[in-house]
């Protein structure tokens, strides 16, 4: 597990350093992303360490973006006089790409001669 | 002075002062009301609308309300659950390494779907807020919602959005998503498991990928697929995109 942090923290380093050097509008952490992908990709393979960590994150996202979730406290008035138009906004949004994403996919597909 | 030191239990005040000092107090916070959060899932035998994320965001901003803690205060303890954030997000490269196999033979139309879901998913929230008089601030929380909240914080940090609001309604999203789905892809009759399965991931990321493995195996790998896709490629095109329209 700790070689796994290891890797993982030093593909997050030089994300962070591409970011900052070269590709400032991309996130430091997805160009990590990508590099480990790539890296795997030449390995061919997970190691069990690497897999058991990726599954441990996984696992518990969610409770790591909490702190910054929390700071919805100090939009709470602003959000409420606008609760409407949010909700509103959200769930056609939802619907629509869901029905969007489905329809383009069974359209080509379909288009494929599957 | 002596005789106060042994006069036996510190008052409930002097406890109170002494650890809203340390950061262990946001942390005991966060991680017990995400225990709270993950037991209640469970009890509701994890029904999306029992969100652990969710709940432990309301009892944190519920509580730090009651007891006055300002916000900026409680971060300074919490942020070492939230660097961890850019750590996780990089471990998100062994499940997309792992789903790289599902893109052959379809990556035309799968990445053809991605594009128009991510499009339909930025342009119909923003304007229906718009249409309906929300302001700057919360339709830029909008952008990235659909992409998988720790990609999407990223990106709203990028273009200069609030990466609060993004994270809450990339959460609600994702709850609105998996609870949604099934009737969703019913209407317009989409069959496949695999079809199936990406367009929840491209909408509802997580949250919706979970719920997809839970109905179909076939669909969980495609939306696992779909919320590694589109994290990826919203990182590049979104703040891309928004420094060409210059919003």
């Amino acid at each position: 597990m700790i070689s796994a942090l290891v890797e993982i923290l030093l593909f997050q380093g030089l994300g962070e350093l591409a970011t900052h050097f070269f590709l400032p509008f991309i996130p430091g952490p997805v160009i990590g992303l990508v590099l480990l992908v790539g890296f795997l990709a030449f390995r061919k393979g997970v190691n069990a360490s690497l897999d058991e960590l990726a599954t441990a994150f996984s696992r518990h996202f969610g409770l790591l973006f909490v702190p910054a979730a929390v700071g919805v406290v100090m939009f709470w008035p602003h959000l409420k006089t606008h609760a409407i138009a949010i909700v509103a906004a959200l769930v056609a949004s939802v619907v629509l790409t869901i029905a969007v994403t489905a329809l383009v996919l069974k359209g080509l597909s379909r288009g494929s001669g599957k | 002075m002596i005789g106060q030191v042994t006069a036996g239990f510190p008052n409930i005040h002097e406890i109170w002062v002494y650890l809203s000092g340390s950061p262990l107090l946001a942390l005991i916070l966060t991680l017990g009301a995400y225990q709270l959060g993950v037991i209640a899932y469970e009890r509701a035998n994890r029904h999306p609308l029992a969100n652990p994320v969710l709940i432990a965001i309301v009892l944190v901003a519920a509580t730090i309300t009651l007891i006055d803690m300002p916000y900026p205060k409680y971060f300074e303890g919490a942020q070492f659950v939230h660097f961890l954030l850019g750590t996780a997000t990089v471990s998100l490269a062994v499940p997309i390494y792992k789903g790289l196999g599902a893109l052959r033979g379809r990556i035309v139309p799968l990445l053809a779907a991605l594009l128009a879901g991510g499009v339909t998913s930025i342009v119909s929230a923003v304007g229906i807020a718009r249409l309906l008089g929300a302001d700057a601030a919360i339709t830029g929380g909008f952008i990235a919602k659909s992409v998988t909240a720790p990609i999407a914080m990223g990106i709203a940090e990028r273009i200069g959005v609030s990466p609060t609001l993004t994270a809450v309604f990339a959460v609600s999203t994702g709850i609105l998503g998996a609870v949604l789905a099934r009737f969703v892809l019913d209407f317009v009759r989409s069959r496949e498991w695999w079809q199936r399965g990406f367009a929840i991931g491209v909408a509802a990321h997580g949250l919706g990928t979970s719920r997809a493995f839970s109905v179909n195996p076939e669909a969980g790998a495609y939306a696992s697929l779909a919320m590694g896709m589109h994290g990826v490629l919203g990182a590049v095109l979104i703040p891309l995109g928004a420094r060409i329209l210059g919003f």
